[in-house]
């Protein structure tokens, strides 16, 4: 297990995901590795990152590596009925098709535990709102780089709402432009300047549901 | 709308002496590194087809006779822009044929018809070792300065040609696409070295020339290396790969006597050292209040160089035009006496700031020097 959170702190895919397999087959409890060695990896890979000890490049391998890995596990946990922790609806806005940052908190999530609906890139309100209506997710994640494309967050929020849809969900926003008075502004519940303060206020909603 | 919007003299002089912090005196002259063709096209009234000016800015090889007539209708009206408003520069681009990752353009939504050019982040023209050898690197005789030497020609009296030059860690980006070449450049960091070094070959021979032509004042060299939370990579594999050759881009600038100005977003606190000390930039641009505020900037670094711009692009294009005069004028208190100052954007004039939030903060830069005995 120590070898498994090492081989993706490091950030290598191939020997993750044949690591994995080797420990299943080894009889290991699915859940168990994704409790015990995959989350805490990418917790300490989130933590080196805000201490700066991390780069962009490092959360990118780290990421693969952990996608590597889940991508063995999700079948068998699907299968247990093992659930994820919660789930979250992530995209980035309309007219706007930067996805490093919104990829990167989407692969932070799913290292915590989440099960993400990534929406992808150029998202409109409209197709915010059907997957907020399909997967009713505990938080709406919204990425935009630029100061124009970000006016689109409010046209989601303001079309949950018209759809009945805002109060059973949580938004979060980021990006390049946005800051927190800005959420504020247009009603969003969370402004986060980098993923790791994505996953921490997905854990504190978590934490409130009890 | 006056006949010039700030000022109506170029004095690329005075504008040289503020950034080579020779002078405390005299008025506080504005500068930016891009303006967007749109904003052009308000300010002089000249018709541009904006969504081609990537293409025209980034000429690739062999560029057809109707590009060049684009490129030549881009030059007309970035002399224009400069004249009219007063700028002491006009900004041109030395040709440097190299092939580029296409830009994917988006119209945005909350601006009917205004486009904007992306950067695929995922795929490049070179993905691996294979690509860069079979890549067909231009030579560094193929790179041409068309451009000075027509600003020469049109320029009126007092105006120097800013030279703007596309940093060699921007094309690495997208040459090999943002996300490959980051992982790229923990696993395979020799192949983005290798990149590297091609394209610092072109951008040496293109800045030594740029900076020997007479009719250019200095050297604006845009890296962009950070986000808001810090460097996009490690400040190690920077100093190691991106530093030495900036060094070199600054001597060949230096070797003419010319200013050497650096542009970056983002977060770069964690390189400064470097680029004063060893690259030996001259100025700073770009800065973004949610990163850190040019006044923050201003105080750490304006003894050793100069500081240019900083009203945040987000409030240009969201604020009021009161709002803008009140950051404008704290922006003056803060940084102009110390010199070594310019006014400016954050970042640069993009075709979605309101156009009279741009002339607010011309208006009060203007009012500021009028205050204190200038124009």
């Amino acid at each position: 297990m120590d070898e498994l959170k090492e081989l993706i702190k490091q950030g290598k895919a191939e020997e993750t995901e044949a690591r994995v397999r080797e420990l299943l087959q080894a009889g290991n409890d699915p859940q168990a590795l994704l409790r015990d060695a995959m989350i805490p990896a990418m917790e300490e890979v989130g933590n080196l990152f805000q201490a700066g000890e991390y780069y962009l490049p490092e959360m990118l391998l780290a990421a693969r590596a952990m996608q590597a890995g889940l991508e063995v596990l999700k079948p068998i946990l699907a299968q247990h009925g093992a659930g994820f922790l919660g789930k979250v609806v992530m995209g980035t806005v309309q007219g706007d098709i930067h996805d490093i940052g919104k990829n990167l908190v989407t692969m932070t999530l799913e290292g915590a535990g989440m099960e993400v609906i990534d929406l992808g890139v150029d998202v409109s309100p409209e197709r915010f709102v059907e997957a907020v209506r399909e997967h009713k997710p505990l938080a709406l994640g919204m990425s935009a780089l630029l100061t124009t494309t970000m006016l689109s967050m409010k046209e989601t929020i303001d079309a949950l709402r018209e759809a009945g849809l805002r109060d059973g969900v949580k938004v979060m926003v980021g990006g390049a432009a946005v800051r927190g008075e800005f959420a504020e502004e247009i009603g969003a519940d969370f402004y986060g300047p980098d993923s790791v303060a994505a996953r921490d206020y997905i854990r504190r909603i978590l934490e409130s549901a009890g | 709308m006056p006949e010039k919007i700030f000022k109506d003299h170029h004095d690329f002089e005075h504008l040289r002496r503020v950034i080579m912090r020779e002078t405390t005196e005299g008025p506080v002259p504005i500068i930016e590194l891009v303006a967007d063709p749109e904003v052009m096209s308000t300010v002089t009234g000249m018709d541009f087809p904006a969504e081609r000016a990537l293409e025209i800015y980034y000429l690739g090889p062999n560029p057809t006779m109707e590009q060049l007539q684009l490129g030549l209708r881009l030059m007309d009206l970035s002399l224009a822009f400069s004249e009219k408003v007063g700028y002491d520069y006009v900004t041109m681009i030395p040709v440097v044929p190299i092939p580029r990752t296409e830009f994917l353009a988006r119209e945005n939504p909350q601006q009917e018809g205004k486009v904007r050019g992306w950067l695929d982040e995922h795929r490049g023209l070179i993905m691996n070792r294979d690509d860069l050898e079979a890549f067909p690197w231009p030579s560094p005789q193929e790179i041409s300065l068309v451009a000075m030497d027509y600003a020469a020609s049109k320029m009126p009296e007092g105006m120097k040609v800013m030279a703007v030059y596309t940093g060699i860690f921007e094309d690495l980006k997208r040459l090999m696409g943002f996300e490959n070449m980051a992982l790229k450049s923990v696993e395979e960091p020799e192949l983005c070295g290798d990149v590297l070094e091609r394209l610092a070959v072109l951008a040496e021979a293109a800045i030594d020339r740029c900076a020997a032509h007479p009719a250019v004042g200095a050297v604006f060299y845009a890296e962009d290396m950070g986000f808001n939370r810090g460097l996009m990579l490690s400040p190690r594999w920077m100093r190691q790969w991106v530093i030495p050759h900036l060094k070199r881009f600054a001597e060949a600038c230096h070797r003419h006597g010319k200013p050497f100005l650096l542009h970056s977003c983002g977060q770069i606190d964690a390189l400064m050292e470097d680029l004063i000390e060893t690259v030996g930039i001259d100025a700073r641009h770009s800065f973004q209040d949610n990163i850190e505020p040019v006044e923050e900037v201003y105080r750490k670094y304006h003894d050793r160089i100069a500081i240019l711009g900083g009203v945040d692009v987000d409030l240009l294009a969201r604020g009021t035009p009161e709002q803008v005069r009140r950051r404008t004028r704290e922006i003056l208190e803060a940084c102009a006496p110390g010199g070594g100052f310019c006014m400016g954007s954050g970042n640069s004039l993009t075709n979605y700031i309101r156009m009279e939030n741009y002339y607010a903060m011309l208006d009060e830069t203007r009012k500021w020097n009028q205050e204190h005995g200038y124009l």
